[in-house]
């Protein structure tokens, strides 16, 4: 899977989540902006398990993989 | 057989969490002064002007008789909120001047305890005006609106007070909802899933504060205001002890700590607690849709005496059990199969509530608001400083701690049943919370 389908999966993922429109969420916009707090970052990990069977809870996720969908699909890659 | 029932302009059927917050309410008016309810406060940068909010909020609570419903059964046996054609009832608005500080907190205690007039009235307000500065407080059912909710009201106030169509605010608001008497199944598989869930959790009879005699008592309440720069270190150092956007688990963490401090002063024991943390429950991203009743579910977190020491080791549990929880989707489990409830009477049902637990229910409870659903910085076109809210909790546990953030500050109120905790322990909580939270922290 390359870095940018993943970014597709979670633009999907995080539209889902926020009610909020594909086309409104900006790959390189910081998760906080996009309206996502504490619990919608967890449905965020949780979406992330089931569509890469990637469990991303335990590990040290830091505020720059995380920060945008971006930087999280560079992540996952890496992972994957 | 499928009961279906057809929408109705004055009819709006409650959800199962609907009907839990309302045994709730029967059971806090049995067992203290007033019912279960809660109040927001803005605190306004101005000597406000109340003729012209009395006016203009009586003006815009005559739009909604809403406002002035009652609850009762449908012929479906289904519980419903009955709206009125007109609103009936004349906003109460209570307008006082204090010139000491130290009465403010007072008078907002006092509204804040006061019990509505009858089971038509869902809303007053109480503006103290005190030099400079106003405070307006609406103390609300929490039946009628939960926290955002009663944010977002008064949001809503805001707009039909500066938008040249007024009405048209009013208009998207949804004050219809089906009967929920269909999908019989998935109400039970979510009601399974969620007794498995209890069961669980049961095992250990959580540890809570001893309830203290006699009825009629009101809530007490601390209220902490975080400055920008505090506020600021709080984030970072949620950032680096919880993980980026982890600021729920952060903090309480640090009110679990401060919390097992408070019994071991007291000599008590701690084998575990339970606490129960409300999540918002709202899909869509117009909150007018879902302004009214209650759409919030809980996420239930269970704490052994061996990880409360362990800041780092209490984070990660609560994160963990915080995924399983979602990951399993037990908040939508329980707003589903709480629609199961709603055939009990609220006495019966206020009294099942207590059975899994051995009549405990909790440690104590638990909520960060987060961002506020109040959008303007201003009201009536002056500065709005700062949001808090002031909920009376349910007791048992008469304990609860609710963090708001608004205008880039934090706020926490500890919110707690009279003589259940004495000022100087309060005190304590405060300076315990405050010292583990704002303190500069560095990496390891």
């Amino acid at each position: 899977m390359t870095s940018k389908e993943i970014e597709d999966r979670l633009v999907q993922g995080i539209a889902s989540i926020t009610s909020r429109d594909k086309s409104s969420i900006a790959v390189d916009m910081p998760f906080h902006k996009l309206g996502i707090d504490s619990l919608g970052f967890v449905e965020a990990l949780v979406f992330i398990e089931k569509a890469f069977k990637l469990q991303l809870i335990e590990t040290d996720l830091t505020k720059k993989d995380f920060e945008t969908i971006h930087s999280l699909a560079a992540f996952i890659s890496k992972r994957l | 057989m499928r009961f279906v029932s057809s929408l109705s302009k004055n009819k709006y059927y409650l959800s199962g969490s609907d009907w839990v917050i309302s045994a709730l309410d029967y059971m806090m008016k049995k067992a203290t002064c007033s019912g279960n309810m809660s109040q927001v406060v803005f605190i306004l940068g101005f000597a406000a002007d109340h003729q012209l909010i009395e006016d203009s909020l009586r003006r815009f609570a005559k739009e909604l008789p809403v406002l002035c419903g009652n609850i009762a059964r449908a012929y479906n046996l289904a519980p419903y909120w009955r709206i009125p054609q007109n609103t009936k009832e004349d906003l109460d608005i209570k307008v006082s001047h204090v010139e000491n500080p130290s009465g403010i907190r007072l008078l907002l205690e006092k509204s804040a305890n006061r019990p509505f007039k009858n089971e038509n009235e869902h809303i007053s307000f109480n503006l103290i005006i005190a030099g400079k500065q106003a405070f307006l407080a609406m103390a609300f059912d929490h039946r009628l609106l939960d926290a955002r909710g009663a944010e977002a009201f008064l949001n809503l106030f805001q707009q039909y007070l500066t938008e040249s169509n007024a009405p048209h605010v009013l208009q998207d608001i949804r004050l219809s909802s089906p009967s929920g008497l269909s999908e019989w199944m998935k109400k039970f598989y979510a009601g399974r899933n969620v007794n498995r869930k209890f069961i669980a959790l049961s095992g250990i009879t959580p540890d809570s504060l001893p309830i203290p005699i006699g009825k009629n008592r009101g809530f007490g309440f601390k209220i902490i205001t975080f400055d920008l720069k505090e506020t600021e270190l709080i984030y970072d150092n949620a950032c680096r002890e919880a993980g980026y956007l982890m600021e729920m688990p952060y903090l309480l963490a640090n009110v679990i700590q401060a919390v097992s401090g408070l019994f071991k002063k007291r000599g008590l024991s701690v084998s575990s607690f339970l606490i129960p943390v409300s999540v918002d429950m709202r899909a869509g991203k117009d909150i007018k849709q879902e302004l009214f009743f209650n759409h919030v579910s809980y996420l239930f977190f269970q704490i052994s005496s061996g990880n409360m020491d362990n800041l780092k080791g209490l984070i990660n549990s609560i994160k963990q059990q915080m995924y399983e929880q979602v990951k399993s989707g037990f908040p939508k489990d329980l707003a589903e199969a709480s629609f199961l409830t709603r055939i009990a009477p609220r006495p019966v049902l206020g009294r099942l509530l207590r059975l899994p637990f051995k009549g405990k229910t909790a440690s104590f409870i638990f909520s960060h608001l987060g961002k506020s659903s109040y959008l303007s910085s201003e009201f009536i076109g002056e500065k709005v400083e700062n949001i808090f809210h002031m909920p009376r909790v349910p007791v048992p546990p008469g304990l609860g701690f609710f963090f708001n953030y608004f205008n880039g500050q934090l706020n926490l109120v500890i919110s707690y049943l009279e003589e259940l905790i004495q000022d100087d322990e309060v005190a304590m909580l405060e300076t315990d919370i405050k010292k583990r939270l704002a303190q500069v922290k560095h990496n390891e």
